[in-house]
């Protein structure tokens, strides 16, 4: 059965396996996934411990769903304490790496400790090895997929690996699996570096039995049918996520040269349009049928002739508008070398836009970049940058240390110019005039994100007997809620909302692009008990999958506070409220946030979560979801 | 298992589906270009918009028809119509 997978724990210092089952009473408090990692990280993570030490937990999951018949069921997550922002690290990826993990035995890895020298993991039908990859130590992300593949001699082996980045323990380093997809955020790429873990190679030819067969596949086919009929995905059919970015370009919502505007005009060569003239086709996760992912070839420069997936929005924005670059040549480049590097695209590029406007201002000089023209719009030196942070040479090795130790080593004014919420960069987006999604970036738990409760529908102006029908949904709201995004009321309970979303479908391994993130009538906690019934035969009403969300969620902010986390990092960056967009429609231009609506929404946020004015969860809350005695060590 | 008794939300949500639009980003008005436009302008607010059609039935907004719809917007931000 689905349900059967196990759980295994990896102990890199004393190179020993243990694995154990995973009861079903905790399958129904975190499904999977996300959810019974966060249980596992707050268990298993020690206070305080240093995010590159020994002491810290290196977690890869499936979710409840992954690699069965529910839609886009491709998610892999990844997740440990983020040597980035000393929070909660975790990030979630596409691909076939978790449907073949399951298929070989496993649900949730657990690893510990520290290997004397670079290792791999092999998983293949219930077995583990340990083995040896020092001749892998300083292979590109790519490459090293290939040599494992050959070296096991199975084509069909799926690999999760980090780069050199990872490597040179880059703090926002990645694991990247396959030609493109990446576990992006908090730097699970450096965390896997620090253990010496090069790779985890899974291959498994164990069924994954569901438990009413025929049915599952007649329901999924209407699920398909809802996500796929859906405009937004026939868009992305074609254009990927890019085409996210030209909408928000178009009404004034982009980040430009590191925030100092929301708007870049005429740049119609890193228009998505103009980037799918490269395409060669599109490439799809498993089980999914929106195939997002653009293929194409490098026509020119040094790296002509590769073969590459995406880019994305992020890369779009990392290595067009933000740093003032506007050649999809650069693109493209960009997004190659982050994916063979196994860098977060969108840190990389914003790091990189920050260095940029220090050295517009001075406070960066080319005594600083050993020469490196660091000029807005300079699409060599862009290039030279990333490579630079990757290796950790030059202005690199700072940059590499990420957005506040960065701040700190540069010293000046420099932390005044950083976008960035708790130790993570923003989003190459401007929020200035959207307050729903300012408080997403601002509470986010694991540092800056649109991917942890973004209400991106709030942009679509829909009615509000639309947004109460979605929004009202499993737990009834009667507070406000508006069609108009620049209102601060009833903005909170939509981040809610969205977070518990987000949080269920990373908890079963979905695609967020399969339920309420860029389109309105997309599957959510309506269709899921279904579809996990189906599939799993586990009986859980919405609410049930609501709790355990709401559950996974809590833990996560129970970790952040534990290990420092306070009120006065829920909040944004001072040129939010102090420094006004300057292009866009009329309804975004001339935007800044008020610091005082803000606080509001933050305190109403707080307490729609039954969290105290500190945003600590109370104790009510903590007993409603039977968290109050956390540890309590049952995995 | 369950008895699945009436139309289920996924096939309500596909009959409602709508195609060969889109909405105006200024006033949020639902548009429908002619086929094949390169370019259509908002009979509502009067910004115009550069079209993609990502497939032969369906338009998307490509970006603005950058220089009309600045000088709209300059003109609305004198008469202060921003709002908010
Ligand atoms: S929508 Fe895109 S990212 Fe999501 S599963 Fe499908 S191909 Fe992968
Ligand atoms: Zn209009």
């Amino acid at each position: 059965m689905a349900l059967s997978r196990k759980i295994a724990y990896i102990d890199l210092t004393n190179r020993r396996v243990r694995t154990a089952p995973i009861p079903l009473e905790m399958r129904k408090l975190y499904l999977g996934g996300r959810g019974l990692d966060m249980y596992l990280l707050y268990n298993h993570v020690k206070p305080g411990a240093d995010p590159l030490g020994p002491d810290n937990v290196a977690l890869v999951s499936a979710g409840l769903l992954t690699g069965t018949l529910a839609t886009a069921s491709a998610r892999t997550h990844v997740a440990g304490k983020s040597p980035l922002t000393g929070f909660v690290g975790s990030a979630n990826m596409g691909g076939f790496f978790g449907p073949e993990l399951r298929m070989a035995g496993f649900d949730h890895l657990v690893i510990t400790g520290k290997a004397d020298g670079p290792v791999y993991l092999w998983i293949h039908d219930g077995e583990i090895e340990i083995r040896d990859a020092s001749h892998l130590w300083g292979r590109d992300a790519h490459q090293t997929q290939t040599m494992v593949r050959q070296e096991l001699g199975d084509d069909d082996i799926q690999v999760m690996t980090i780069g050199v980045a990872g490597e040179n323990l880059v703090r926002f380093a990645c694991v990247m699996t396959s030609l493109k997809n990446a576990a992006g955020r908090t730097g699970m790429g450096a965390l896997w570096g620090s253990k010496n873990l090069k790779a985890i190679a899974a291959r498994g030819r164990m069924d994954i039995k569901l438990a009413f067969p025929e049915e599952a596949l007649e329901y999924n086919k209407e699920i398909i049918t809802q996500v796929t009929s859906a405009k937004v995905s026939k868009t992305m059919q074609k254009l990927g996520t890019l085409f996210i970015w030209g909408t928000t370009n178009s009404t004034g919502l982009v980040r430009v040269r590191n925030f100092q505007s929301n708007q870049i005009p005429y740049a119609d060569d890193i228009e998505p349009e103009s980037i799918e003239e490269e395409m060669i086709g599109t490439a799809g996760c498993f089980g999914c049928q929106v195939h997002c992912r653009g293929r194409y070839f490098i026509k020119k420069g040094p790296y002509t002739g590769a073969y590459v997936e995406g880019p994305e929005y992020t890369s779009l924005g990392a290595f067009g508008a933000e740093v003032g670059c506007t050649t999809k040549q650069t693109v493209l480049v960009g997004n190659h070398l982050v994916n063979m590097y196994g860098l977060d695209t969108l840190e990389t590029g914003s790091m990189i836009a920050w260095a940029m406007e220090l050295f517009e201002k001075g406070i960066l000089t080319e005594k600083d970049t050993d020469g490196l023209d660091l000029r807005f719009g300079n699409d060599e030196a862009v290039i030279e940058a990333v490579h630079q942070i990757a290796q950790r040479r030059g202005i690199g090795d700072i940059l590499a240390e990420g957005p506040l130790k960065a701040a700190e080593k540069i010293g000046k004014d420099a932390i005044k110019y950083l976008i960035h919420v708790k130790g993570m960069s923003n989003l190459h987006s401007d929020e200035r005039p959207t307050p729903a999604l300012a408080l997403n970036i601002a509470t986010a738990s694991r540092g800056s994100d649109h991917l942890r409760s973004r209400p991106a529908i709030d942009l679509y102006h829909l009615p509000e007997k639309v947004l109460r029908k979605i929004y009202g949904n499993p737990v009834p709201y009667d507070g406000p809620l508006t069609s108009d995004y620049r209102d601060y009321e009833g903005k909170p309970w939509e981040v809610i909302w969205q977070e518990m979303c987000y949080e269920a479908v990373d908890c079963l391994g979905i695609c967020k692009y399969h339920t309420v993130f860029l389109g309105p009538n997309m599957p959510n906690f309506s269709e899921w008990p279904r579809l996990i019934q189906l599939n799993t035969g586990l009986e859980l009403t919405s609410k049930d999958i609501w709790d355990c969300a709401d559950r996974a969620y809590t833990l996560e902010r129970l970790f952040n506070l534990r290990e420092g986390l306070t009120r006065e990092m829920d909040w944004l960056p001072d040129r939010y409220f102090d420094e006004k967009t300057d292009r866009g429609l009329p309804v975004v231009r001339g935007k800044s946030i008020d610091r005082e609506e803000f606080k509001k929404m933050i305190d109403e946020y707080y307490k729609l979560h039954e969290w105290d004015e500190k945003g600590r969860p109370t104790k009510k809350k903590l007993e409603a979801l039977g968290l109050q005695d956390e540890p309590t060590h049952k995995l | 298992m369950s008895k699945k008794t009436e139309e289920s939300a996924a096939k309500k949500v596909v009959k409602g589906r709508t195609s060969g639009q889109f909405r105006c980003l200024n006033c949020f008005e639902r548009l429908t270009p002619p086929p094949g436009a390169k370019t259509f302008t908002c009979p509502n607010c009067g910004y115009a918009w550069r079209i993609y059609w990502f497939n032969p039935g369906e338009p998307r907004i490509r970006g603005p028809v950058w220089d009309v719809n600045e000088a709209q917007t300059q003109k609305s931000m004198a008469e202060n119509k921003g709002g908010k």
